[in-house]
């Protein structure tokens, strides 16, 4: 009984290591992709936003801005390379790891997902019309009447 | 993801989601959630379908309609799995009323969702599937809520309380039959620290519930034909998990206590049955479509040794579970996933004690699941 616990506990020890190992080459793997910038609505006085911050709006952890307004963050679709470089480096989990986490609030009752849209100028049109809303767009995106905010 | 009924820049969307998901199971010997052995079931599938609205600023309504079949338990009896009215007056106070997910562990509250998880069995030890009528959805209310402690990173907490109504499966033909079965109050909660370290929470979670449960014997003279019994419960779960880019490891450890005795037609006080179990679980997600995991599930059914009213239980083979477990998942397209997973289990607890039952055997599962 001893020794298969043994042999097992020594199994997923080996199986945790090569993990480990993955995860650092394909975090190595993941630098390099297209930047991004965080806009927010001209109303909005925020100037520059904590990284933690920007990803609990994300996940939803976070609703209301300092002044109350509620929080409407969107996202791009899950094949833009801004989305997956806003995903790394803000989030620090890949956008299949944020998908996961929406499906376990989704079908538990406990969110749903920002809206994703098609591209950049649906982003900005959607910042534009809404004085809550926060999204990020490609570093070589059209950002005209909306205001870009600092990642700190 | 889902559908949006309504204008996707709106606040007041109608969002639906749904899944279907269809299982397979095969033991090498021992029956293990269905009539695994021999040529294995099918009797191993899974439906929901769910509508989320925020109709106002602060207030959301939702519900999920979920039907399931596995063995003799769920017969594809539609049921509302979840639904409430949430108002969150703040980040760190929302309340919710109405069948909400118990919340227990990390993933207490999905394990009936397939597309929400790596593993086809999350670990038995602290999320057994044998209780999935018993203890995944709460008749009352929860208060929640997330406070930001700057860099001391977050603090996310949940408690639910309640009664939880048991359906009970087809009994026809057998020797005892439980003629009702009842939480009559129940009341959880789980506490977080989500620390600086991206990704990484610690915190723990805490049950106590009240079974009251009538059992009849069929053919029994009428004086002794019906014995009533009640069990008070009471569980603890330490946690812990870190989650970065396409990684994920948890590990979790629990203890349970039983404290039962029977009212009629003799009162009579049990032993107090102390139950332990945990396990650590790895993932990786490879590529997009592909993410292999591993756990090691360990669980004992009773550890209590003793006293000087009760006996010890004995420590053996029918008294624990070991489970070493493998999954290859593979996320074919974003609406549909295949899993294989393979399992090497050591007693025979999971399967109630069956002192006859071999206590070294396989499990090997196949599940695919579309949803969206």
């Amino acid at each position: 009984m001893s020794r298969s616990r043994a042999n097992a506990a020594f199994s997923l020890l080996v199986f945790v290591l090569v993990f480990v190992y993955g995860a650092a080459v394909g975090t190595r793997v993941a630098s390099g992709a297209e930047g991004f910038r965080v806009i927010v609505n001209l109303d909005n006085p925020m100037s520059s936003m904590d990284r933690r911050f920007l990803a609990d709006v994300y996940l939803k952890k976070a609703t209301r801005w300092p002044s109350d307004e509620a929080i409407r963050p969107v996202d791009l679709g899950p094949g833009s390379p801004a989305r997956r470089t806003f995903s790394d480096e803000v989030l620090k989990r890949s956008v299949a790891a944020v998908k996961s986490y929406w499906q376990q609030k989704v079908f538990s009752g406990q969110g749903v997902p920002p809206p994703e849209l098609d591209s950049d100028s649906e982003v900005v049109r959607f910042v534009l019309k809404n004085p809550g809303a926060v999204g990020y767009v490609s570093s070589s995106g059209n950002v005209a009447g909306v205001k870009i905010v600092a990642v700190r | 993801m889902g559908w949006t009924l309504g204008d996707p820049e709106s606040p007041s969307t109608i969002d639906v989601h749904g899944f279907v998901s269809q299982g397979y199971i095969k033991s090498t010997a021992n029956d293990y959630l269905v009539d695994s052995s021999g040529g294995g079931s099918f009797e191993f599938s899974e439906a929901g379908l769910n509508f989320t609205v925020q109709p106002l600023d602060r207030l959301s309504i939702g519900m999920q309609l979920f039907a399931y079949n596995l063995g003799t338990s769920g017969n594809f009896t539609l049921r509302a799995d979840w639904f409430y009215l949430d108002y969150r007056f703040r980040d760190w106070l929302g309340i919710r009323a109405g069948r909400v997910k118990l919340v227990y562990g990390l993933y207490n509250d999905i394990s009936d969702i397939d597309a929400a998880r790596t593993p086809i069995l999350l670990p038995p030890s602290i999320y057994p599937l044998s209780n999935r009528d018993l203890l995944f959805g709460v008749q009352g209310g929860e208060v929640y809520g997330y406070a930001r402690l700057g860099s001391l990173g977050g603090l996310e907490y949940r408690a639910v309380g309640g009664a939880i109504d048991i359906p009970l499966p087809s009994q026809i033909g057998q020797a005892v039959e439980a003629s009702s079965v009842d939480i009559p109050y129940l009341v959880a909660g789980r506490l977080m620290w989500e620390t600086p370290l991206d990704g990484l929470r610690v915190g723990g979670s805490v049950l106590a519930l009240r079974l009251n449960e009538d059992v009849f014997f069929p053919g029994v003279p009428a004086d002794a034909a019906t014995e009533s019994a009640r069990a008070t419960l009471y569980g603890a779960i330490g946690s812990i998990e870190y989650v970065a880019h396409d990684l994920q490891l948890a590990a979790e450890y629990a203890q349970t206590r039983n404290e039962a005795r029977e009212l009629a037609p003799t009162p009579t006080r049990a032993p107090t049955v102390v139950g332990s179990g945990g396990y650590a679980l790895a993932t990786y997600r490879v590529s997009r479509w592909f993410q292999p995991g591993a756990y090691y599930s360990f669980s004992y059914a009773n550890r209590n040794l003793g006293s000087q009213s009760a006996p010890p239980a004995p420590q053996n083979d029918e008294n624990v579970q070991d489970d070493l477990a493998g999954t290859l998942r593979f996320d074919v397209n974003n609406f549909w996933i295949v899993k294989l997973e393979g399992h090497y289990m050591h007693g025979t607890e999971a399967l109630g004690g069956v002192p006859t039952a071999a206590t070294n055997w396989g499990l090997f599962l196949i599940k695919t699941t579309g949803y969206f």
